[in-house]
C-alpha cells in the first residue's frame, strides 16, 4: 500500500480551508465590492472638491504705492489683477456697491512689514486668499532678496526653484507636507494588518471550532497530525488573506492608472490661460499631473514591508487563536481566553499616534521591535521614517523565531486541546497540556 | 494472522489510568467486539489504536508493525460521536476526506460516485450536508470511513441513526466486507448485533479486560442454565420460584436462570392441561445478561441497561 508523506497531508488541508474560504460569497464581497465601494467614496469626495471649487472669476484692483510691484503682480496674472489710479475711498465706494470685487494695498514698506491689506466684500475661502498670498509673497521675497544686494543669479536660482516646488505640491513646505501623508499612509497601512489579523485569526477561530464542535476532528486527527492539520489551516486561511491583499493592491493600482481620466474630466481650464499648441485636454492632463504628484511615491519596499508584517502578525495571532479555538467548546467560553491575545493586537493601535511623531525615538523603535507589536507599528516606521536596516533585520528575526515558539507550542495545546471536551479550561490547564505532550 | 496486537497497553490521564494493562490480538478477517460500559475507556483504547493518542507504556502493533501515522491511511474509523462539515457539499465532503486518507481527488471522487449509488444516496451528492436527514448524514459518515477501502476498520456504534431497513442495508456491508478479508472492531452497547456479527469479543471496565474470547466459547462456558419458557394459559406452575432467578418474564414468556437441570425437571412436573407449552428450551445465556452479570448491574445506569436490552 501506498504510504504518503506528511507535507501531503498539510497541502490537502491547505487546498481544503483555501478553497472552501475563497469560494464564500463574504469573501467575494470583502474583496472586490469593499475595495470598490471605498474607492467610489473617496471618487465623489473629490469630485465635491472640485465641484464646490471657486468658480466666481475674481479680479482685484491694485493700488500701488510701490510704484513698481503692483505692475509686477499684474504680470503675474492679468487675469487676476489690474492696476488703478482711483483712490481708497472711490474704491472702497465702488466695492460696496458691488461695482468691483475688491481692491488690494500695496504699501509702500510692504518689504519690511509684509502686511497686504485687502477689501473686499467678504469671503472668497481658502482657495482664493490663498492663492493671492502665494502670488504676493512670491514678488515680496524676491523684491526683499534684491534690496539685500543678493545677484541676480542667485535669486533666479532661488525663484526657479521655487517654481520647480510649486509645480509639484503647489503650496509651501513640501518636505514635510510629504512626510505628513506618507505617515498617513503607515497608519492606514498598520490598521489594515490590525483588521486582518483580527479578521483572519477569527476565520481560524472559527474554523478550529467548528471541526471541535461538530466532531470533525476525530476523524480528521485519525487521518493526519495535529501539527499537520495546524499547518495546513494557518497557511490555507494565510493564503486566502494573501490572495485579497494581492487582489486590494491590484484593484488600487488600477483604479489610480483610470482614476487620473475620471479626474480630469472634472477639471475647468480657463481658455485663456492655455499655452501656445496646448488643447484643452493637454492643459486637463497636465493638471491632473500636478494634483497626482501631490500623492508621494510609495516605494516598492512598502509594499513588500506591508506583505511581510501582514502575514508575520497572522502567523503569530492566528496560532494563538487556534490555541484558544482547539480548547473551548464554544465561542462563550473562549470570551476570558481570548482578553490576553487581544490587547497585544490592541496596544499597537493605541500606540500608532505617538509613533507617527516621533518614528525614531528610542521607545518608538523598542515597542516596533516587540514581535506582537512589531506587524503594525514596523510598517508605520517605515512608512514614516528613514528605518535602519538592521532594525528591519532584527524585527525579522525576532518574528520568526517567534512564530516558531508559538506554533511549536500552539500545536501541543490544540492536540490535546481539540479531544478535551465538558469543562471550561483555564490558562493553567494549558500549561499543563503544554508539559504533558 | 494477526492484523492487530496490542502489548500491555496503558495510558493515564493523571492519576486516572483509563488503559490499564490491555493485550489482545485481532485476527484477520474476524469481526471483533470491544464492548464495556460508558466510560470504560474503549474510545481511549480505540483513539491510541489509530495513533491520535500515544500509549504511556506497553505497545501497538498493526500488520507487525508499531503503530504511527504512516498506518493511518490503512484505517477507517468511524468514531461515535460523528460529525460532517455542515456547509460542504456530499460529494466534496467525501473528497476531502478521501484525500486525507491518501486517495487522489479523481480516484475519491469515483469511489464517492459508486458508494452513493451503492447506498441510494446518488440523489443528495449535490446537497449540503445541513440540508440532509440524520440517517442520511450517518450514511454519508459510513461511506467517508470506507472510501479508502482500508484493510482494518473500527465502527464505533455504526447503527446508531439507522431506522431497521438501513441497519440491515449496513450489517450487509459490513458482512461482505468481512467476506473481502476486512477485519473489523465494532463497538456497540446493543449485544444483540455482537451476536449476530462478532467472532471475538473484550468486554473492558475501568480500563480493564474483564472479559475475553470467540463469543460462542464465552457463552458455552457460562453454561446452558438458562430455561425458557412460551405458554398459554395459567401460570400457576411459576409459584415457589424464588423470584430473583426470574431473569425476565412478560405476559407470556418467562426466561429462568437455573442451578442445574433438575430444577427444570421439577418445573416441568408442575405444569397441567391449564397451561399450553409452545416451547420449553433450556438456552445459553444472551450476551447482555453475561455483559451485565460480568460488569455488575451496580456498575451500570439505568440508560445502559435500556440499551444493552435492545
Amino acid at each position: 500500500m501506498k504510504t504518503f508523506n506528511l507535507t501531503n497531508k498539510v497541502k490537502i488541508v491547505l487546498k481544503h480551508e483555501y478553497l472552501s474560504k475563497v469560494k464564500t460569497k463574504s469573501f467575494l464581497i470583502g474583496t472586490f465590492v469593499a475595495p470598490l465601494g471605498i474607492v467610489a467614496l473617496f471618487g465623489v469626495l473629490i469630485a465635491a472638491t472640485f465641484i464646490f471649487k471657486d468658480t466666481t472669476e475674481r479680479k482685484l484692483a491694485i493700488v500701488d504705492q510701490t510704484e513698481y510691484l503692483g505692475q509686477v503682480l499684474v504680470d503675474s496674472d492679468t487675469s487676476r489683477y489690474y492696476l488703478t489710479d482711483k483712490s481708497e475711498e472711490v474704491l472702497t465706494k465702488l466695492t460696496e456697491d458691488s461695482k468691483i470685487d475688491g481692491y488690494i494695498l500695496i504699501q509702500e514698506d510692504i518689504l519690511d512689514s509684509g502686511n497686504v491689506p485687502i477689501y473686499t466684500q467678504g469671503g472668497g475661502g481658502i482657495g482664493f486668499t490663498s492663492l493671492l498670498e502665494k502670488n504676493l509673497s512670491r514678488i515680496v521675497r524676491k523684491e526683499r532678496l534684491k534690496r539685500s544686494g543678493t545677484s541676480d543669479d542667485v535669486i533666479n536660482l532661488v525663484d526657479s526653484g521655487i517654481n520647480l516646488n510649486t509645480k509639484k505640491v503647489t503650496e509651501e513646505g513640501i518636505k514635510d507636507d510629504k512626510t505628513e501623508v506618507l505617515a498617513y499612509v503607515g497608519y492606514a497601512l498598520g490598521f489594515v494588518i490590525y483588521m486582518l489579523m483580527f479578521l483572519y485569526g477569527t476565520h481560524i477561530f472559527r474554523s478550529v471550532l467548528e471541526e471541535k464542535s461538530n466532531r470533525i476532528i476525530e476523524i480528521i486527527v485519525s487521518s493526519a497530525k495535529p501539527f499537520d492539520i495546524l499547518l495546513g489551516k494557518v497557511l490555507g486561511i494565510g493564503l486566502v488573506g494573501l490572495t485579497q491583499v494581492f487582489a486590494w493592491i491590484a484593484i488600487v493600482v488600477i483604479l489610480l492608472t483610470f482614476a487620473g481620466q475620471i479626474a480630469g474630466a472634472f477639471i475647468d481650464i480657463d481658455p485663456t490661460t492655455l499655452q501656445a499648441g496646448m488643447t484643452m485636454q493637454d492643459a486637463q492632463t497636465k493638471q491632473v499631473e500636478m494634483m497626482m504628484s501631490g500623492i508621494p511615491e510609495i516605494s516598492p519596499w512598502l509594499g513588500i514591508g506591508f506583505v511581510f508584517y501582514f502575514l508575520a502578525g497572522y502567523f503569530i495571532y492566528s496560532c494563538l487563536f487556534a490555541a484558544v479555538a482547539s480548547a473551548v467548546d464554544n465561542e462563550q467560553d473562549a470570551q476570558q481566553l481570548m482578553v490576553p491575545i487581544t490587547i497585544p493586537i490592541i496596544i499597537p493601535i493605541a500606540l500608532i499616534p505617538m509613533i507617527m511623531a516621533n518614528p525614531d525615538s528610542v521607545p518608538a523603535i523598542v515597542a516596533s521591535l516587540i514581535p506582537f507589536f512589531s506587524p503594525i507599528l514596523m510598517i508605520v516606521r517605515i512608512a514614516s521614517t528613514q528605518v535602519p536596516i538592521w532594525q528591519i533585520l532584527a524585527s525579522v528575526v525576532l518574528l520568526v523565531s517567534t512564530f516558531l515558539g508559538i506554533i511549536w507550542l500552539t500545536a501541543k495545546i490544540y492536540r490535546i486541546g481539540i479531544l478535551m471536551t465538558g469543562k471550561k479550561p483555564t490558562i493553567k490547564d494549558f500549561y499543563k497540556w503544554i508539559k504533558m505532550s | 494472522m494477526e492484523i492487530l496486537k496490542l502489548n500491555s497497553v496503558s495510558k493515564y490521564f493523571g492519576d486516572y489510568k483509563a488503559t490499564n494493562d490491555v493485550s489482545f490480538s485481532v485476527q484477520k478477517g474476524a469481526i471483533f467486539g470491544l464492548l464495556g460500559p460508558n466510560g470504560a475507556g474503549k474510545t481511549t483504547i480505540i483513539r491510541q489504536i489509530t495513533n491520535i493518542y500515544y500509549p504511556d507504556s506497553g505497545e501497538i502493533l498493526l500488520f507487525g508493525e508499531s503503530v504511527s501515522s504512516k498506518h493511518q491511511n490503512m484505517m477507517g474509523y468511524l468514531p461515535e460521536e460523528r460529525g460532517l462539515y455542515k456547509k460542504l457539499k456530499v460529494i466534496e465532503q467525501l473528497i476531502y476526506f478521501g484525500e486525507l486518507k491518501g486517495l487522489s481527488k479523481k480516484e475519491a471522487e469515483k469511489r464517492a460516485r459508486l458508494w452513493l449509488i451503492k447506498l441510494g444516496a446518488n440523489d443528495w451528492i449535490d446537497k449540503k450536508i445541513q440540508e440532509l436527514s440524520k440517517g442520511m448524514q450517518q450514511k454519508i459518515q459510513f461511506i467517508s470511513t470506507i472510501l479508502h477501502d482500508p484493510e482494518f476498520l473500527i465502527l464505533d456504534e455504526p447503527f446508531s441513526g439507522f431506522d431497521p431497513v438501513n441497519a440491515e442495508l449496513l450489517k450487509d456491508i459490513i458482512l461482505e466486507l468481512k467476506s473481502q478479508g476486512k477485519t473489523i472492531i465494532l463497538s456497540t452497547h446493543v449485544m444483540s448485533q455482537v451476536e449476530e456479527l462478532c467472532d471475538e469479543i473484550v468486554l473492558i471496565n475501568r480500563g480493564k479486560i474483564i472479559l475475553e474470547g470467540k463469543v460462542r466459547e464465552i457463552k458455552k462456558s457460562f453454561g446452558r442454565n438458562n430455561l425458557k419458557i412460551e405458554f398459554d394459559g395459567s401460570d400457576e406452575f411459576l409459584n415457589g420460584i424464588d423470584s430473583s432467578k426470574i431473569i425476565n418474564r412478560s405476559n407470556n414468556s418467562v426466561e429462568i436462570k437455573l442451578e442445574n437441570e433438575n430444577e427444570a425437571k421439577a418445573i416441568f412436573s408442575k405444569i397441567d392441561n391449564s397451561t399450553f407449552i409452545y416451547k420449553f428450551e433450556l438456552a445459553e445465556p444472551s450476551l447482555h445478561e453475561i455483559f451485565i452479570n460480568t460488569v455488575g448491574i451496580n456498575n451500570l445506569n439505568e440508560q445502559e441497561i435500556l440499551e444493552i436490552q435492545k
